[in-house]
């Protein structure tokens, strides 16, 4: 059993699950959802080992390039919707969600990503490394939450607006609130990996905790767009639709952060 | 004055200027920053001198963006400051007595009645407060019997916390943007160099290059020492990730690189008639070696890195590189100059035509090695601590925010035609679904 095995176990085991949830979101059997949520918990037990391998293999944290950050992201975000399943008993996003899942691990395991563990440079060397970048893609994780079922809440409402109402009992309401409780498990993560972790490695690396790097600059985005998705909900007394948007902006901000920066702007973020 | 308050008070105030400092954010990363100007005109054409007048160019040090995260502090600042009193009388000085009707609008409540008499149902409603950890304030007015329960009711200042979180840490950038202080020293091994605006010195004792099997750098690490006052004050490997401190001031490992004030050359000379004479000569330039028996002495006169002449024939390097090593020596044999030119590293050819001539002897530039110097970043920023400071309260009014949520219960207790009946309503903020349980379990306490 080699890292790239565990690998291709736990993204078939996701592929299954999804298949499992989507019987389920088709039949409304509820044994095929709990397959689903089994399967789910089999498929990241290998991913971890297949992460832990890793680690043991190249001799330092599994976040050195995009295959790696994708398939922690994958993990997390797999991990993320255990956890709120369990709480918000969200099971009709599970299909959902699952697709981005699998999506992610398609794009971690695409040959256009690339695999070799790479020596690092010395700014990488560092144990905040593991903290900020795996604090903050868990951060991300809930955030990805929240744009499943924002946008299903968007697609909920308008079922209801035409006398439709879910039988599943998650309503547009419980959608929205669950939406915002995923924000706010998300947010403070986020704030702690991307921001703060971000802030004292880059004063430990650069001398400079802040440079207006663009990936900075766009973590700050991010969290900005969450801000404002906070205080339009609390004090102003936005809910439904309007709250719905800003946090599937916020998710693609930080998608946005995650690839976009690479690819198109540079930065010291890139790092070859 | 008052409706500047207003002004500065408002919520919408915020996600408006939230909203435009985003905007103006990503026009920041979409826009190259700090290039020269002719790399803008190159880029933009014409609109390059009015993007570099509105300062898009070095947009997050420009006046109006540092205008627009001043006015964003001072909005949360006053709003901050104007919600403040109320919450505290919220937590600290509530109202007890409070109308039934107002008990009755709220989400969860319930009332029971019991044939306890009111001083025995006190004590069975409190002691069911006191069991779920509720902290109890009371009174009684006319008839009535006021409970007033509350909860981590520190938890409504979770946003407070934050937001003073906030400011400290744009407090601290203003003082790092203002006081601090940032330069690169480039420092040869064994120099001594003062730190600028300091009283003290920086000095490089070792300097070295770790590599991977592949050939890319692992690390660099520099001995410094740091002399104050004619001592040796502190010394400490230092690397990427592990700076020095002393005295408030931080010394990064930033760069490296090569200079050639007096780089070792390797020259090695051949007798075009003596196929058995084949030395290695290694000296520094400005240094001489006598070989061949004590016959010949060789002057290494000078080294260019990147030879190269230039419209005067003067000759000059072109680069810090070794794109093209020249050294230029001179051989003496019996105080007579018997060749002088210069050898390239690679052509050698071209020095052994000449030299052969005159002497039968052939030189050629084998090797060579230049000095490394270390670029050691000096920060001084005084800033930092309050960055730090501001990240604590930041993280904690997060967590304060949205996981320790207060929850309060009120309760009216009166006499009614012989029994006593028990009113009760409560709320928590956020987490509506347990508090829902927690207040039925209430209840059903008070019911046994
Ligand atoms: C990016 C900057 C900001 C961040 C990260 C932030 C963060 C927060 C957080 C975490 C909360 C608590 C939310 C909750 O309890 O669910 C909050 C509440 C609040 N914020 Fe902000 N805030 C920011 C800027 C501002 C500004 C500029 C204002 C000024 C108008 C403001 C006004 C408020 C108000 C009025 C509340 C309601 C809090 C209460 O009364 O308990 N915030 N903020």
């Amino acid at each position: 059993m080699n890292e790239s095995m565990l690998f291709l176990i736990a993204f078939i085991l996701y592929i299954l699950s999804a298949f499992f949830y989507f019987i389920f979101l088709f039949s409304k059997k509820g044994s095929f959802a709990k397959k689903g949520y089994w399967t789910i918990i089999i498929a990241l037990i290998s991913h971890t080992v297949a992460m832990v391998l890793r680690i043991f293999e190249s001799g330092h944290a599994p976040f050195t390039n995009m295959y790696e950050s994708l398939s922690f992201l994958s993990w997390s975000a797999a991990f993320a919707y255990l956890f709120i399943e369990r709480k918000f008993k969200i099971r009709k996003a599970g299909p959902y969600f699952m697709v981005i899942v699998i999506g992610l691990m398609a794009l971690a395991s695409s040959p256009l990503m690339p695999k070799e563990a790479t020596p690092l440079v010395p700014a990488l060397q560092s144990y905040w490394l593991w903290l900020h970048v795996s604090v903050t893609l868990f951060g991300e994780a809930f955030f990805a939450i929240a744009f499943v079922t924002s946008i299903m809440y968007l697609a909920e409402k308008y079922k209801e607006k035409k006398g439709k109402i879910s039988p599943s009992g998650l309503t547009a309401e419980k959608l929205d609130s669950i939406s915002y409780r995923s924000v706010g498990i998300g947010l403070p993560i986020f704030t702690l990996g991307g921001l703060v972790f971000g802030m004292v490695w880059a004063y430990k690396a650069w001398g400079s905790y802040w440079s207006w790097d663009p990936k900075e600059v766009w973590s700050l985005i991010t969290w900005f767009v969450f801000a404002i998705y906070l205080h339009t909900r609390l004090v102003m007394g936005w809910r439904g639709k309007k709250s719905a948007i800003i946090a599937i902006i916020g998710f693609l901000a930080a998608l946005f952060t995650y690839f976009g920066v690479n690819y198109l702007l540079s930065g010291l973020h890139s790092y070859t | 004055m008052k409706s500047l308050i207003k002004f500065f008070s408002s919520v919408k105030l915020a996600i408006v200027l939230l909203i435009i400092i985003t905007s103006a954010s990503i026009l920041g990363t979409l826009v190259p920053q700090g290039r020269s100007a002719a790399e803008y005109a190159a880029r933009y054409g014409q609109m390059s001198d009015l993007m570099i007048r509105i300062e898009v160019t070095r947009l997050y040090q420009s006046w109006w963006y540092i205008g627009l995260l001043l006015m964003f502090s001072m909005n949360t600042i006053v709003c901050t400051l104007m919600r403040l009193p109320p919450k505290l009388k919220k937590a600290f000085q509530p109202v007890l007595e409070f109308e039934q009707k107002k008990l009755r609008s709220l989400k969860i409540k319930d009332q029971l009645e019991t044939n306890e008499t009111v001083e025995h149902t006190k004590e069975r409603v409190k002691t069911a407060l006191f069991s779920r950890r509720y902290r109890i304030k009371e009174s009684t007015k006319k008839s009535y019997f006021f409970i007033f329960a509350q909860k981590k009711r520190l938890g409504i200042f979770g946003s407070d916390v934050v937001h003073l979180g906030l400011l400290i840490i744009l407090a601290g950038g203003i003082i790092s943007g203002m006081a601090g202080f940032r330069t690169t020293l480039s420092i040869k091994e064994g120099q001594t160099l003062p730190v600028p605006n300091e009283d003290f010195s920086l000095r490089l004792d070792k300097f070295e290059t770790e590599y991977y099997a592949n050939g890319s750098v692992k690390d660099w690490k520099s001995t410094l020492t740091v002399i104050d006052n004619d001592k040796e004050a502190l010394s400490k490997v230092v690397e990427v990730n592990h700076p020095l401190t002393y005295k408030g001031v931080v010394f990064y490992q930033s760069s490296y690189g090569l200079h050639w004030d007096n780089p070792l050359v390797e020259i090695h000379v051949t007798d075009k008639n003596d196929a058995s004479i084949s030395e290695y000569i290694t000296l520094k330039i400005g240094d001489t070696a006598v070989f061949s028996n004590q016959r010949l002495e060789l002057h290494a006169m000078s080294f260019i890195p990147d030879f190269v002449l230039n419209e005067r024939n003067e000759v000059v390097t072109r680069s810090l590189e070794p794109n093209n090593p020249a050294v230029f020596i001179k051989v003496v044999k019996e105080r007579k100059e018997i060749f002088s030119g210069w050898l390239f590293a690679k052509y050698p050819d071209f020095a052994r035509m000449h030299s052969q001539k005159e002497t039968g002897l052939s030189f050629n530039l084998a090797n060579f090695k230049a000095g490394q110097y270390s670029g050691i970043q000096i920060a001084r920023d005084p800033g930092v601590s309050l960055i730090w400071a501001g990240c604590i309260f930041l993280m904690l009014g997060f967590f304060i925010a949205f996981y320790w949520i207060p929850s309060e219960i009120r309760v009216i207790i009166e006499e009614q035609k012989g029994r006593t009946r028990i009113i009760l309503g409560g709320s928590a903020s956020k987490k509506t679904e347990s508090f829902k349980q927690e207040f039925e379990k209430i209840i059903e306490f008070i019911r046994k």
